[in-house]
């Protein structure tokens, strides 16, 4: 008895140690761009700061917060990602739902037509030429639409819904509920934690995406925040080099409105996780409980 | 009921792929000679919005102050999409290549850009603007040079406007003169004074570093350090020797470089780490007092400087004048060729009023509006110089720069000297380097007028890495000058040779 306990005792220690090192070293960066971010510039320069601020300031915050290009890029984001993360939850449980029904006939064969969209893709050039047809070229829902669907996230769905009793539906035919009633009604209501799950990858995509900016938003109004975002780093990054134009290098940037600009963007999805954590071990885990 | 299903939904199937493919054929489609320019000149239509795609700003180009300026003095509305920061290049091809009806796509004017932009040319995807500019352009063949439009011709056609950058020595060694003064030491002329300085800095230690003390530090990736190659005869990556462009590995002076900075590494003047430095890393060595000397860009002295008097605020700076070598060789790199380049897509359909657009940009007048703003309001003008009015001039012009297609060559260069005099610690930096010293100690880069070179563009910086990195290597001794030969075959076989050959056959042509 006494020797389990002990063992016990051993792993638990040897976890927390473990968890605790890989907290923080996944949290060290993030303070130290938090530092950068707020340290005055001769600091950051001469490469003093580490996790803590020197020099406390919040001009490069203001700077960079209040730049019209970063406050537009900021709302664009915002934008496609609640546009798109409704669009996306509603169209994936739409489409999940039907594929959920085995009795169902084709049902096995639209889905092989799903997971052959997740092997194989037109490539860059027929995509761009796909969107540039359909007049999206420029247009936000450039970014909206070609990715409404992530099959990945459909066959979780899927599954999901094919967990729940097949019982509660036919109680609710019984009842005279139609098949949006059932599934907005009935159906929807008891997948929250998977919708919940869903919607914050989703959600982090859309946040996240800047590879289908890049391709299709030229207009620079309508750049996201990762768009502006990328071309800042790499802004300063590339400052050093000499084929710049030095015209260019006169502009006052520096790793502190990197770090700015790393910080107000990262810290608004952030925010999001706490609250959606608590569905999260729910809807991840279907399937692997059964009962 | 579900063979209906069955039958819409494959049709639907259809219909996508085959709308796929359709565009996909449109696309090539258009790449084929569509009539570029727009053949109705109806003169009384109304001036057409054109389409800009510039290289990338911090700031919206549409709601820059410039553009406004530019709307009312030429008459045209303008929408600006820009390139990304982040491989532009690719981005470009992409709508290059699905025929973007841009009216003027504004690049970068280095060697990458420059291949891109003739390889455009040859496969037909570029309106030739030669005809366009003898009948539109009376302001642009003002401004431009001949030999600035020589060098932008592919095939003996123009198919670009080129923008000439300002020429300037850019780097060069700064010291710490506190340091010098503490030791007693004059400022070094010579490379054997400057070793000597170095020696002084490691055994003395004005700095009171300790072992962490760094004489002199550099960035890992540039192992080539300016000022001091200069000295040795090869302040640029190409230089004529005995009347042919050599790169600098196939220079005879590269093992005397090398066994020079071995010596320095060898003897502790270099700093240890300095393979793994980078740009930053550097920087913090120097602004933190734990180096004496670095190679600095005059556009970062400001900045540097901050964080040096910060740290040390009895530190004093200068930079060193250009070190002799034996032979009295010497010299600094100074750029040259191309800042950007613009050129019109066959599928633009406003090629003309494009043309026109350019041309009224590079109206004398406006040219000085768009470029550093009114008298009075954005800059003073005395004795010959023009001094920016602060914060104004960076709030409407600092960005300016993007919005040039052609400069005015003969005045450009005047008026540019505004921006350099926002700062005075800046104006010092960049006027020591560039007036103070001799004029002989500036060498421009013989490459920089070239024309398109299309083995040079292809290899050009692969080899540039490998040599880098073998220079590095040569440096810190993992590698042995012994093996010198056999990385020069590898060298010429992965593209040396032939660049060599392309280089100077067209440097037999302009060296009479």
């Amino acid at each position: 008895m006494k020797s389990t306990s002990l063992s016990d005792r051993c792993i638990d220690l040897f976890s927390y140690t473990v968890l605790t090192a890989m907290a923080l070293a996944t949290l060290l960066p993030f303070a130290n761009v938090l530092s950068k971010s707020v340290s005055e510039e001769w600091a950051v320069v001469s490469g003093k700061v580490g996790i803590f601020p020197i020099g406390f300031q919040l001009d490069t915050m203001q700077y960079v917060i209040t730049s019209s290009q970063f406050v537009r890029s900021f709302a664009v984001s915002a934008g496609i990602t609640a546009v798109g993360t409704l669009l996306s939850i509603l169209l994936t449980a739409i489409s999940a739902y039907p594929l959920s029904k085995r009795h169902l006939p084709g049902v096995g064969a639209i889905l092989v037509l799903y997971i052959f969209t997740m092997m194989f893709n037109g490539g860059i050039i027929p995509n761009y030429l796909l969107i540039r047809s359909l007049g999206l070229i420029n247009s936000l829902w450039s970014l909206i639409l070609p990715v409404m669907i992530s099959v990945f996230n459909l066959l979780v769905i899927k599954s999901y819904f094919e967990s729940l009793p097949e019982a509660l539906e036919d109680s609710a035919k019984m009842d005279g509920a139609r098949t949006f009633t059932i599934l907005f009604r009935i159906i929807l209501p008891l997948s929250g934690p998977v919708i919940a799950t869903i919607a914050l990858f989703y959600a982090v995509y859309f946040w996240n995406d800047f590879f289908n900016p890049m391709l299709y938003i030229s207009d620079p109004s309508l750049k996201p925040l990762q768009l502006y975002l990328r071309d800042i780093v790499m802004d300063a990054d590339s400052s050093s080099a000499i084929t710049k134009s030095v015209d260019d290098m006169m502009n006052v940037s520096g790793e502190g409105v990197r770090a700015a600009t790393v910080i107000a963007s990262t810290v608004p999805i952030v925010l999001v996780y706490p609250f959606l954590q608590k569905y999260f071990i729910k809807g991840v885990l279907i399937g692997s409980v059964k009962g | 009921m579900n063979k209906k299903k069955w039958l819409v939904l494959s049709v639907a199937a259809l219909a996508l792929t085959s709308a796929a493919c359709s565009s996909k054929d449109a696309g090539s489609g258009a790449q084929a000679p569509s009539g570029g320019t727009s053949a109705a000149g109806n003169a009384n239509a109304p001036k057409p919005q054109l389409k800009s795609l510039q290289i990338w700003q911090k700031d919206d180009y549409n709601t820059y102050p410039v553009a406004k300026v530019l709307e009312e003095r030429t008459g045209y509305k303008v929408q600006y999409d820009m390139l990304p920061q982040d491989k532009p290049q690719d981005k470009l091809n992409l709508l290059i290549a699905s025929a973007e009806p841009y009216d003027a796509i504004t690049t970068g004017g280095g060697s990458d850009f420059k291949a891109l932009y003739a390889d455009y040319a040859k496969k037909g995807a570029l309106t030739d603007l030669t005809p366009l500019i003898d009948k539109f352009g009376p302001n642009i063949k003002a401004s431009i040079s001949q030999a600035t439009f020589d060098a932008a011709k592919v095939d003996g056609k123009i198919y670009a406007i080129p923008t000439r950058t300002i020429e300037f020595g850019g780097t060069s060694l700064m010291i710490r003169t506190d340091w010098l003064e503490k030791l007693n030491l004059k400022m070094p002329t010579t490379l054997d004074e400057f070793a000597q300085v170095l020696k002084a800095f490691k055994e003395k230690d004005p700095g009171g570093n300790g072992d962490k003390n760094a004489p002199l530090t550099i960035r890992g990736d540039s192992p080539f350090v300016e000022n001091i190659v200069g000295a040795f005869g090869m302040p640029n990556s190409w230089n004529d020797t005995g009347g042919k462009l050599t790169p600098r590995l196939l220079d005879p002076a590269y093992k005397e470089y090398v066994a020079f900075m071995t010596d320095l590494f060898k003897q502790g003047l270099l700093d240890k780490e300095f393979s793994v430095n980078k740009d930053a890393t550097m920087k913090e060595k120097f602004t933190s007092g734990r180096a004496g000397v670095i190679p600095l860009h005059w556009a970062d002295v400001p900045t540097v400087i901050d964080a040096l008097k910060k740290n040390q605020p009895d530190a004093k700076y200068a930079y060193i004048p250009a070190l002799k070598g034996k032979d009295g060789k010497m010299g600094l790199s100074v750029n040259g060729g191309f800042d950007r380049i613009t050129f019109i897509p066959k599928a633009s359909k406003h090629a003309e009023d494009a043309v026109k657009w350019m041309n009224a940009k590079l109206d004398k007048d406006t040219f000085k509006l768009m470029a550093i703003g009114e008298e009075g309001k954005h800059y003073t003008y005395k004795d010959g110089s023009y001094t920016p009015i602060l914060p104004i001039f960076t709030d409407e012009r600092n960005q300016a720069n993007n919005f040039l297609m052609g400069v005015d060559e003969k005045n450009y260069p005047v008026y540019w000297q505004a921006r350099v005099r926002k700062d005075p610690r800046l104006f010092e930096a960049w006027e020591y380097l560039n007036v103070k010293q001799p004029a002989n100690t500036r060498v421009i880069d013989p490459l920089a007028f070239s024309p398109y070179l299309a083995e040079y563009s292809k290899n050009n910086q692969s080899l540039g890495t490998m040599m880098g990195e073998y220079t590095v290597k040569l440096i810190f001794g993992a590698e042995q000058i012994s093996g010198y030969d056999a990385f020069v075959q590898k060298y010429k076989a992965s593209g040396g040779d032939a660049s060599y050959k392309e280089v100077n056959d067209w440097y037999a042509t302009v060296k009479k």
